[in-house]
Formats: structure tokens, sequence, C-alpha cells
């Protein structure tokens, strides 16, 4: 099958403000909407987009646009770099441009000539009660900016190659036709065309902006530009490309010139500091605004909520909580402002003001001791036959904050009807619906309603900034919906909601608390013939929906809601886990074992459960593979050689065959997408991404080799205190392993001497950001593993800053060691020699716990299952 | 209120302000010197270092009142005598070091004032001058690094 696509220029213009409707889908696969953008642009005089993603400027010089957030991964420079590299740009003439929030315009369409019975992203129809979108999209207008989940890379790899490919298939052809020669024998290379001949003995070359009128009226298909996609080794930027890649805000960063979400200066701002209820879903019931108005600069006391809105907490979504806010010129003013404010206000503390984690997790650990009340998430042959006397253990993990450097700030500024918000967001779609909705005052969207959801966006535009860290607390915008509420009320002056590091700690959307039960039996050889597993945590479900049984609901609402959580999540019902949690580490235990039993236990919310790095792995990474260590010291063998042979030779893991209803593979295709072309070539367009511990097994194998472990455990079996331990683990489709080498010494002090990590994720586009992902999320894994907890008492956080919740120094920083992994060879040819890139920015996290307890032990220390280990070990 | 006069950058200022004022948000709302940043408010991460007569301080926990005793450097003068990076700077970009950036401009005035005292620091002395700047993404092991690749420069 073969289709050009014809699209007029007016069709273009009309479409190309939305990007609804195959035809512009289309318009990466034809560069002619391409040209006629740049004819716009010749006639206009100055640049502008009239593709999503990238422009040309007449010229030739080259503008992207960096559609997702910026939160330290690099991504403003990856995605870039994937487009330059496949339309061979020349990085000299490329500039990086910031998009504002628009969800519908960047989400990507499904390729017209792809059939469209092939298995999608989010498995609608296997869900009862739900239908297939009208529109069927790669990557979905919730998806399309939310940076969350390690997906930017992995959701637009295939999108910015086929744009890129497609403008340089595009430049050949017109260059071809200008010298009257056959396109296969012209290759492009930085910014030119090459003809036939070499360059020495008069070849011909002409500039891309030369070409830009001709290159308008090519209309490549999808297929000849699907079949026009680089192979690795001819990548120039990329991969293993022999050029340096760029990073485009390295250079602002250190000169204090990158601007973050509290460094935006719109005239006339004011400042608002907001004193909140510290306990979820409380109420205010009165304030006195006289001292804080006696405060030079304090312009304004107001309470954030409107009368009747409910107060943000438990089920309410990104509603924020109760505050009154001291809105003054400047921060210090406010600050002071907000200190006299303080005692006159009254609080109804409403029903959570009796919560104390430390009674809750006597809950979670009685919840995960016994079947009842479970919910069997996967099941192979008989457990309970197999048992016997069993190898038992039970971890728990407290609440973490994620305590991004830059506490939340948002500036939004109210006229003429609409919002406009300035913020550092993970979530600029979401942000922007919710500015949208404080402006013209409406409730909340019913679900999947589209013609709503588009109302809203279009009372609010919403710029994004740098953000100083996200690590998922800046995918939830109730900080952007603070400043909406109080700009909704003082309209048309700018104002900006500035958090301290205490209101960052105290009012966090926190990793769930957890408790993970484990029982093996076994066998003669010691490996286990049956494992049990029972997993309790408090699901950011109840968070995110309001609950079915809270009083007051209607019945349009239970049922909405219960809509929502089916599709978004995959079936569960609160207070049970959510299939995306459930698919993080639970459900997709790797480990070869004959009989195995996997249950979920209920756990309620109490307070603001959101995600922080790595999420749901972190209690499960830190469960199995610190069981899978005591199984091996139960079986009397070497760590590393045990947790070999749970791994097994590797396999595909059989989910649905084990009773596992639906597994949310972080919301992508397990199976790979083939299509059949012209000629009956049926090709690899679309990568999926199945759990494969054949993959799981090479960074294993490779971390033990590079860390020397076979030789060290030899060596250190003669040393007092020093141990080493290790843990695998696949999250965000990315597979890492990780050894660590501690010593510890007779007053139980702890030192972390070296940790090695292994990443296979597949195509390492940005070689150096991948490394700083994997230094990064290491020590982000000791921070917590070490020294991480939240808890709370009367309702409210206990901790305030970083002297109460401490986060890793560079003292305690270990030498860090990683290495990138390629996929085994066998993996190789099944993705026809193009493994697709995953995740980076939350894998290296979740194996990292589980490696340093292992060690800790090894090294002659107690058995360590909870989190933080400072409360058995001396960290210094 | 009264007239603090303020040495910032080589520059000279007349602020009429609050005298408790801390230096940072004179500096960031006053001034309009958003590269110095804040991190925690309490002298615990270092984000809003700067240099008062060379020395690195936390500008969330000097007043105004105090600053203006003192030169006052910002990461926006680090450099402002030459034009050219300041050999932290340049080491900084080479090796990769920021994630998300924001705790580097307090990181690299940490490690300039450092330079300044011990042009050749091993590596607990850096642990030692630089354990009061957190950085969240974990860019520990590049800011060694780049410490040691700055203090090459310096010399060489």
């Amino acid at each position: 099958m073969s289709k050009k696509f014809k699209v007029s220029r007016r069709a273009f213009l009309q479409t190309a403000g939305v990007g609804a409707g195959a035809v512009v889908f289309g318009s990466y696969l034809t560069p002619a909407l391409q040209a006629q953008g740049l004819i716009s642009n010749l006639i206009n005089g100055f640049p502008v987009s009239g593709v999503p993603v990238v422009a040309l400027k007449v010229n030739g010089d080259v503008v992207i646009i960096a559609h997702r957030p910026e939160m330290g991964q690099g991504i403003r420079s990856s995605l870039a770099a994937v487009l330059a590299d496949e339309m061979e740009a020349d990085w000299k003439r490329v500039t990086v441009k910031q998009a504002d929030a628009d969800a519908v315009k960047y989400a990507v369409i499904f390729p017209s000539e792809v059939p469209t019975n092939y298995p999608l992203p989010h498995p609608y129809e296997k869900i009862p009660g739900t239908q297939k979108p009208k529109v069927q999209y790669m990557v979905p207008p919730e998806g399309s900016q939310f940076a969350d989940s390690s997906r930017s890379m992995t959701a637009y790899y295939t999108v910015m190659r086929l744009y890129g490919a497609g403008i340089r298939l595009a430049m050949i052809r017109a260059a071809a036709k200008k010298w009257g020669v056959d396109p296969k024998e012209c290759r492009a290379e930085k910014h030119r065309v090459y003809g036939p001949g070499s360059r020495s003995i008069g070849g011909r070359s002409i500039d891309y902006r030369w070409l830009l009128l001709g290159a308008g009226k090519e209309t490549p298909t999808y297929e000849e530009i699907n079949a026009a996609l680089k192979k690795p080794e001819e990548f120039r930027y990329i991969g293993n490309g022999k050029e340096k890649m760029p990073f485009v805000d390295a250079s602002d960063m250190v000169q204090g010139k990158a601007v973050y979400g509290a460094d935006v200066d719109v005239p006339g701002m004011l400042t608002a500091m907001i004193e909140r209820c510290p306990v979820a879903n409380g109420i205010l019931l009165s304030y006195d605004a006289t001292p804080a108005l006696a405060v030079p600069g304090v312009r304004f006391v107001l309470p954030v909520l409107p009368s009747g809105y409910p107060a943000g907490g438990v089920g309410q979504g990104f509603i924020p909580h109760a505050g009154v806010a001291v809105v003054a010129t400047n921060t210090w003013a406010a600050w002071q402002g907000r200190r006299a404010l303080k005692p006159t206000i009254q609080w109804n503390k409403g029903p959570h003001k009796d919560y104390d984690s430390t009674e809750f997790r006597k809950e979670l650990e009685a919840a995960t001791a016994t079947s009842d009340k479970t919910k069997r998430v996967r099941n192979k042959g008989n457990v309970d036959a197999a048992l016997g006397t069993p190898v038992k253990a039970t971890y728990y993990v407290p609440h973490l904050a994620q305590a991004p450097m830059e506490p939340p700030a948002a500036i939004a500024l109210f006229k003429g009807g609409r919002m406009e918000v300035w913020a550092p967001t993970q979530n600029p779609d979401g942000a922007q619906q919710l500015a949208g909705q404080v402006a013209l005052g409406l409730p909340p969207c019913p679900p999947n309603d589209e013609a709503c959801q588009e109302k809203m966006r279009a009372a609010a535009t919403l710029h994004m900034t740098l953000l100083g860290g996200g690590f998922g607390r800046k995918s939830k915008p109730d900080y952007i919906v603070e400043a909406a509420l109080l700009a909704k009320q003082i309209p048309g002056v700018p104002i900006r909601v500035q958090w301290t590091r205490e209101d960052d700690i105290k009012f966090s959307y926190y990793n769930a608390a957890s408790s993970q039960h484990y029982e093996a039996a076994l066998g003669a050889d010691g490996r286990p013939t049956a494992l049990l597993q029972r997993s309790a945590l408090t699901s950011f479900f109840g968070t995110l929906f309001p609950n079915f049984d809270t009083p007051g609901l209607s019945a349009a609402q239970v049922a909405g809601a219960a809509v929502v959580r089916a599709e978004t999540f995959g079936g569960g019902e609160y207070p049970y886990a959510s299939g995306i949690e459930r698919a993080q580490g639970l459900e997709d235990m790797p480990f070869d074992i004959p009989n195995i039993r996997i249950e979920n236990c209920q756990a309620r919310n109490h307070i603001r459960v959101g995600w922080m790095r790595s999420v749901a792995n972190i209690y499960h990474a830190f469960g199995i593979c610190s069981f899978a260590d005591e199984m091996a010291h139960a079986a009397r063998r070497d760590s590393k050689d045990y947790l070999l042979e749970l791994i097994g030779a590797g396999r595909i893991l059989p989910l649905s065959a084990e009773e596992v209803a639906l597994y949310r593979n972080n919301e992508l295709p397990v199976e790979i997408i083939k299509v059949p072309f012209s000629g009956g070539k049926i090709t690899q367009v679309l990568p999926g991404f199945p759990p494969d511990t054949r993959r799981l097994r090479g960074v294993a194998e490779a971390v033990a080799k590079v860390s020397g472990w076979d030789e060290k455990v030899k060596q250190y079996k003669n040393m007092k205190g020093r141990g080493l331990g290790i843990a695998v683990h696949r999250s965000f489709l990315s597979y890492v392993g990780i050894v660590a080498d501690v010593s510890l010494n007779d007053r139980n002090e702890v030192t972390i001497n070296d940790i090695f990590g292994v990443i296979d994720c597949g195509l390492a586009v940005n070689r150096d950001r991948v490394m700083a992902q994997m230094e990064g999320g290491i020590v982000y894994g000791l921070s917590y593993a070490l020294l991480g907890e939240i808890t709370v008492k009367t309702g409210a956080v206990v901790q305030n800053n970083f002297d109460d919740y401490p986060i890793l120094r560079i003292h305690q920083t270990p030498k860090i060691h990683t290495y990138i992994q390629d996929p085994p060879a066998d993996v190789v040819k099944e993705y026809e020699g193009n493994v697709p890139p995953t995740g980076v920015g939350e894998p290296p996290t979740p194996a990292v716990a589980p490696a340093v307890a292992n060690a800790i032990f090894a090294a002659g220390g107690p058995r360590i299952r909870e989190i933080p280990f400072k409360k058995f070990v001396t960290v210094l | 209120m009264p007239v603090f006069q303020l040495n910032v950058n080589g520059k000279g200022y007349a602020v009429d302000i609050d005298g408790n004022m801390p230096l940072l948000w004179a500096l960031r709302d006053i001034l309009g010197l958003k590269g110095t940043k804040l991190g925690c408010g309490v002298s615990q991460c270092g984000a809003c270092t700067v240099h008062l007569d060379g020395v690195a301080a936390r500008s969330c926990s000097v007043d105004v009142g105090v600053a203006c005793l003192s030169k006052i450097t910002t990461i926006e003068g680090l450099s402002y005598d030459g034009g050219e990076l300041h050999p932290c700077q340049k080491a900084w970009v080479d090796l990769g070091v920021p994630q998300c950036g924001f705790c580097q401009p307090g990181q690299i005035m940490t490690a300039a004032a450092l330079l300044r005292a011990n042009p050749h620091p091993n590596d607990e002395e850096i642990d030692a001058a630089m354990r009061g700047n957190i950085c969240r993404c974990g860019t520990y092991p590049r800011i060694r690094a780049a410490i040691h690749k700055a203090a090459g420069d310096a010399t060489s």
C-alpha cells in the first residue's frame, strides 16, 4: 500500500493550529506542509512554526521546538538532537525553543497508512464499559507533554526521527531534481546535499537553504520515510555518533541565567506566601488579617479557596490544601506577613486529624500478614501446596518527599476572563486545564469530555519554565491552582506564589507508605519452589479521585470517577492499588519459580499520596531484591550466583498466562507493532517493550563483571566489616543492575565505598545524559535508603526542612561507576537491529536500596528490612 | 526605612528597604539578580551562596544591614571583570555537571571561594568545603571532578 498525501495550503492552515485529524499527523510525513510553512515565513519575513516541532528559517537555520518539560533529564537537548540527526542538520544552525502547554497540538496520531487493528498503547477494549477513542493516538494528548514515567524519549524517539528523515528525504529529492540526477545517488550531510561523484573531483553540493522551495513540493510517503531512517551506525550526534551531543542549557545554568519558576519577572507582580491547614482535607474556620496587613509591603490577605470549594487533600486531586495567602510587594514582606498571620488562623482539621504514621504502619503490616481481603494479581501453580516451612520476611518503606531543589512556585495573571500562567511543571496540560477552570469558575470536566477539556484549555495559556528538579512533585499542579485562585481574586495583577522549603516538605504528594511480605519454600537444591508475595501500599488513587464511600458524593460523581479509574488505572478499585502501581515490580516479579502467588492488600490514604522518582518500584524492588538475598543466605549460596539462578536463562514473562488481567507496561505496547508494506515486506513501525528477563540477566552479569564480584567476594570473606550486595530491577522499560561495596566499622558506622551501576535502556540516545541520570539516580536512591523518612502525627507532617529531612551530601557520596550495556544479541535481532530507547530518569533508583542493604548484611551488619537505614547503622 | 548602600558585583546600589531583609530577597526582588536561589531559607543547602569579601556566605541568612558592610559578589558577577567564564563555570560546562541546574550557581560560588583559599584541594578538602551545598539531582561526582579540573586550569 502506498498513498500520497495531498494537502492544500488552506487545509494545512486550518489544521496546523489544532493538530487534530490524520491530515496533520501526515504533516511530519509530508514536507510539503513544512515548505508551505516556509513560504508563509518568506511572506512574513520572520520564522513561524507551521508544524508542531520544527521550522526552517529563510536562511536554512532550524528551530526545533522543545515541547516537553525540562527538569534536569536533558530532554531539550536529546529530543532536538534526534530530529537534527535524522535531518542531517548542522547543530551550529539549530536553536531550541521552549513550547507552551498545548497538549493536543503535540499529540501524535497513529500513522494513517498503518492498519488500525494493531494493539494500542491504551488497552481500552479490554476494560468493560469503555470505548475506543475516536482518534487513535501513538501519543495521546494526556501524555504528549506530561513528563512522568521516564517516557519523553520512548514516546517521541520514532516521531522525531520521522520528522527529521522526512525533511532530509525532501531536500535530497529537491537537489536531485535541480541537478537532473537520481536521488539515490545523492546524500545529505550537515545541512548540504551532495550529488554523484566525490567532493574532490568536481562533485556538486548545495546548502539546504537553497532547496527550501523545491523540498516543499516533495511528498514522500510514510513508507518511503520509514525506509529512509538511518541505521544506528549512521547516527551523527545520538547513540555512538561521532560528534558531541549538544547540551543546550549548560552555559546559562552555570552563569545564573537559566530561568526557573520563581525567576520570571512579570511587570507589576506581587508575591504571595500561604499559610496552609497542616492536615489533609481540613477547612478554614477564621483568621484575622490585621497583624499581617500591618507589615510594610503587605497588600492583601485572602483565603486561597473560594467559599464552598472542597478543601484539598485525600480524594481531591490537585485542589490545594485550605490556606490563607499574604500578598505583598516582595517575598520578604509576604514571609513576615505570613508569620504574623499564622497565630490568628483557626482550622477545622477534619477527618484525618488523628492520622499517625507509626500506628498506620501496624495496619499495613497486619494487612500483609494474611490473605484475608487481598486481591490476587498473579498466580501460577499452587503456592499453598508447595510452601511447607517457608523463609519469611516483611519489609517497610515510609512516606517519602521528592524535595526538588526548587521549591514550588508559579505566577498567574487573570485578565479579560483568561488566565496566563508561568510555571515549572511536569504536567503542563493538567495545569493549563485547571488554570482555565479557575478562570471560568466552572466545576471539573466530566471524564472524557473532550469538548469541556478544550474549553478549559482555551481559557488559559501556560508558559513552561525550566524546572529546578521535579522527581514527581511537579506533576501535581496544586501550587499552580493556588496562583490561579489568587489571581482570580486580584484581576489584572500578576501573582507569584512562592513556597518555602518547609511548605515543600509538609505539603508534598508523598510516595506511598508500604509493607511487603514474602514467603518462599526452598527445595533440596536451595532454589525456591514457591513464592508468596503480599503488597500493601497507599495508592495515589485515593488522592486523585474521591473515595466511592465519601459522604455527599452524587451518583454521577461516583460513576464518573469509576470510569476514569477503570480507564486510567487498569480496573483497580480503591483501596487496592492501581494497575500502574501493580505493574511497577509487583505483577512483573521477574524470577523463574514454579509456583507463584502475588496478592495486593487494602490500604487507605490519610495524607496526599503521589509519585516520587520510580514510584512503586521503590518498595517493590527493595522487598524482592532484599528477599532474593535472604533466600540466597538461607540456601548458603553466593548472592550473585543465586540471583542469576532465580532469573534463569531469561524469557519474556508470560504474564497473561499467569492470571495477570491487564499489565500496564508503562502505558506502552508489549508487542512490537509490525506492518506489511508494498512488496509484502513486514516491518517494525512501532516498538514494543516486553518484560524480558534475558535483558535483566544481561545487566546482572555485566554488573557482577565490572564490579569484580567474584574476586572481591573471596577477598572480603577474610575481612571484617566489608561486604558486597547486588540487586537488579526492570522499571520504566529499562533494566538496571547495582552492586554496592560497603564498610561497617566497630562503632556500627557505615561507609558506602563504591556503587557500580549498569543500565540497558535500549539505544542510549544521549550517552552522557544517560550516565548523568545513572549517577544522579543512584545518589537519589542512596539518599532515601540511608536517610529518607516522612512521619505524620495528629494528621500533620513532622519534618520541616533539610535538617530533619536530610538529603545525601557530597561527603556521603561514594565513588560511582556507571556503564551502558547493550541488549543481548538475540534481542537486538528481534528489533531488526534497532532497539528503541527506554527510560533513564527513574530506572537507576530502585535497585540501590536493596543492594546497599544486602551489602551491609554481607559486611556483618544487621539484616535491614526497612527504610531509612540510619535507624540501624550510623550514617556519618 | 533606612537607605542601605550595597556593593554588588562592583556596582553601587542605594536601596530603601527593611535592614532585616535577608540579602537573598534584596538581590532577587529589589535588584533583580535571579541567579541566587532560594533552596531552604535556613543555611542548610547552599543554593543562595554568594561571596562577601570573597568568602562564601548564605545570602538567605545574612541581613542587608550586615551585608552592606562587605563587597558582595553573586553568580552574575563571578566573571564580570573579563567577561570570560570563571574556571569553575568552564569546568562545569566541559564536564556536563548540571542536571536541573538550580543549585549550581550556589555550588559554583562555594567552589570558587574554596579554590581562592585553597588552589589545589584534594577530595577530602573538596568534600569538607562542599558539604553545605545540596544537589538533589546528585551531581556530586561531577562536581568533585570539575573542581579538580578548574584547579588545573587555574594554575596553568
